[in-house]
């Protein structure tokens, strides 16, 4: 008999997106986003993403069907990002998968955004390399986490206090005039820049900050610390401000996590998000992991993005190590807590 | 001898019917402006121990609020796909079965306004709009869908699109003040 097909569908911002995997071999990753409609907002407009979703949702299914060459019928189980999110726009993903899942009458899990991004590592290796940390960036979320069973056992070891990493850089290329979304420009600018020019701030990496919260990140006084350079040298380099912030959030970021993995004895690293598919960040992380003899994954930057693949894994591999379907209804939850992985 | 599965989720009450040639085999509805994700599912399942094999969805495509009008939209679709069996969008004001020929029936669109038509001789003539209050006059309130009428309206009707009726809220960077 051959692995089971799951469909998972991930809604909880502007992405639209349908995977389908076979276990843990991927078959199809569709993916529309309404990013375009919402640039000129200089950031996600809710309503505009609910809308867009709604309109997307079944041709991305039908596309995802094709380009798996699957078709319905063969489906073991739907999986559905249940949260955390944009409720609205969850909304419209937790219906299509009910629809789905009832109408086939086949299983449906209702799983954690946060934990999905990091199972989509299982995608690429049949190794386990469970327990490990796991940094977990994107536009929505910052945490380090630790994973002794990615279907059953996350701990969240800390978070951002303020801005998510993702957030900051939307926020400083808005001030550079960079534009929307924020990430891509400031690591396409940054490669011209010196990533030393300019020593902005480490947030909570203080004596007390390391004894107390440190695992917790701050990225709100560098975004002010960054106006402030801005105000004070008008005839600043673009490319070395967005290169030396860049380089202070990469290396706040790979800092606590190295330090989890030394407190924990846990020589194994997941960064995961769509801040993982920085460049800097993916070149700094592979240097440092490699002289603290950590063992580092992360996606290749397609499946680093929010993606339906990733959704689909974490349904498949739930389904794998025969956890419960989510029983009967339920409701997306914007606020799920990364401890909580599936409903 | 077609049997219809009706769904409609633009009011506060989640509406899930049974019609099989003119005949109410299941209708069942759930009260809560915030529960249609839940309460579709539910009522969906309920409705297919009475009868499993529809051949057709007909859903309300509004106007109502938006959140919990795309839940039963999205379902309706998704479950449609699902069965490879047809969906047909329907006006849910026109699905309001009204005991006149001649009336105007409005539903809560939230931020103090309502949504609204005007029907003649039981034909929708005016609207769907959405309105303050005050601008529309002697209209009825508190009446909701009904599977029986949403399936004999789909004979003549098919709307792909919701009826949102107002623009996302939002202001440009380069407008913002």
């Amino acid at each position: 008999m051959s692995e089971p097909l799951v469909l998972g569908i991930e809604t909880s911002c502007d992405e639209t997106a349908v995977g389908i995997v076979r276990g843990r071999t991927l078959l199809a990753n569709v993916i529309a986003s309404s990013v375009d409609e919402h640039a000129r907002f200089g950031g996600v407009v809710p309503e505009i993403a609910s809308r867009a979703h709604l309109e997307a949702i079944s041709p991305a299914i039908d596309r995802a069907l094709r380009d798996a060459k699957v078709s319905l019928k063969d489906l073991d189980a739907v999986s559905v990002t249940a949260g955390p999110g944009l409720v609205g726009a969850l909304l419209v993903g937790t219906a299509s998968a009910a629809g789905l899942a009832q109408g086939l009458d086949i299983p449906l899990y209702g799983v954690n955004h946060l934990a999905a991004h990091i199972s989509v590592d299982y995608l690429t290796h049949d190794l386990p390399i469970e327990p490990t940390i796991a940094l977990l960036v994107s536009g929505g979320h910052s945490s380090l986490l630790q994973v002794d069973d990615i279907t059953s056992s996350v701990k969240k070891l800390g978070a951002t206090m303020d801005d998510a990493a993702g957030e900051a850089f939307d926020k400083i290329a808005r001030i550079l005039e960079l534009g929307f979304p924020g990430g891509p420009a400031i690591d396409r600018d940054a490669r011209n820049g010196d990533p030393s020019a300019i020593d902005f701030p480490r947030g909570l990496t203080t004596s007390n900050d390391w004894a107390t919260r440190p695992y917790d990140f701050s990225f709100s006084g560098l975004k002010t610390a960054v106006a402030r350079y801005l105000e004070s040298t008008p005839r600043y380099v673009r490319a070395d401000v967005a290169a030396s912030f860049q380089e202070a959030v990469v290396d706040v970021l790979l800092l606590k996590a190295l330090a989890a993995c030394t407190q924990s004895g846990i020589d194994s690293l997941v960064i995961a998000g769509g801040v993982a598919a920085n460049s800097r960040l993916r070149h700094v992380a592979q240097e440092r992991c490699q002289k603290a003899g950590i063992s580092l994954r992360i996606p290749e930057p397609g499946l680093c993005t929010d993606n339906g693949a990733m959704v689909a894994s974490l349904g498949s591999l739930m389904l794998a190590a025969g956890r419960e379907a989510t029983q009967g209804a339920f409701d997306a939850d914007s606020s799920l807590q990364v401890e909580r992985l599936s409903l | 001898m077609t049997l219809t599965l009706t769904i409609d989720t633009a009011t506060s009450r989640t509406i899930v019917g049974l019609v099989k040639d003119g005949e109410l085999l299941f209708s069942e509805s759930h009260e809560g402006a915030t529960d249609h994700g839940r309460a579709v599912s539910e009522l969906v399942a309920r409705a297919l121990k009475v009868q499993a094999e529809p051949d057709q969805v007909v859903v309300g495509m509004g106007p109502g609020p938006y959140t919990g009008l795309r839940v039963g939209i999205a379902f309706a679709h998704a479950f449609a796909l699902a069965r490879e069996i047809p969906v047909i969008g329907i006006c849910s004001l026109d699905a309001i079965e009204v005991e006149s020929s001649d009336y105007t029936i409005a539903i809560d669109a939230r931020r103090k306004e309502i949504y609204w038509a005007r029907y003649e001789k039981g034909v929708r003539v005016e609207g769907p709009a959405v309105s303050k209050p005050s601008e529309v006059e002697d209209f009825l309130k508190d009446l909701y869908p009904s599977p029986l009428r949403a399936v004999k309206i789909s004979e003549n009707q098919n709307f792909t699109e919701p009826f949102y009726l107002r623009r996302p809220d939002a202001v440009a960077t380069a407008d913002r003040t």
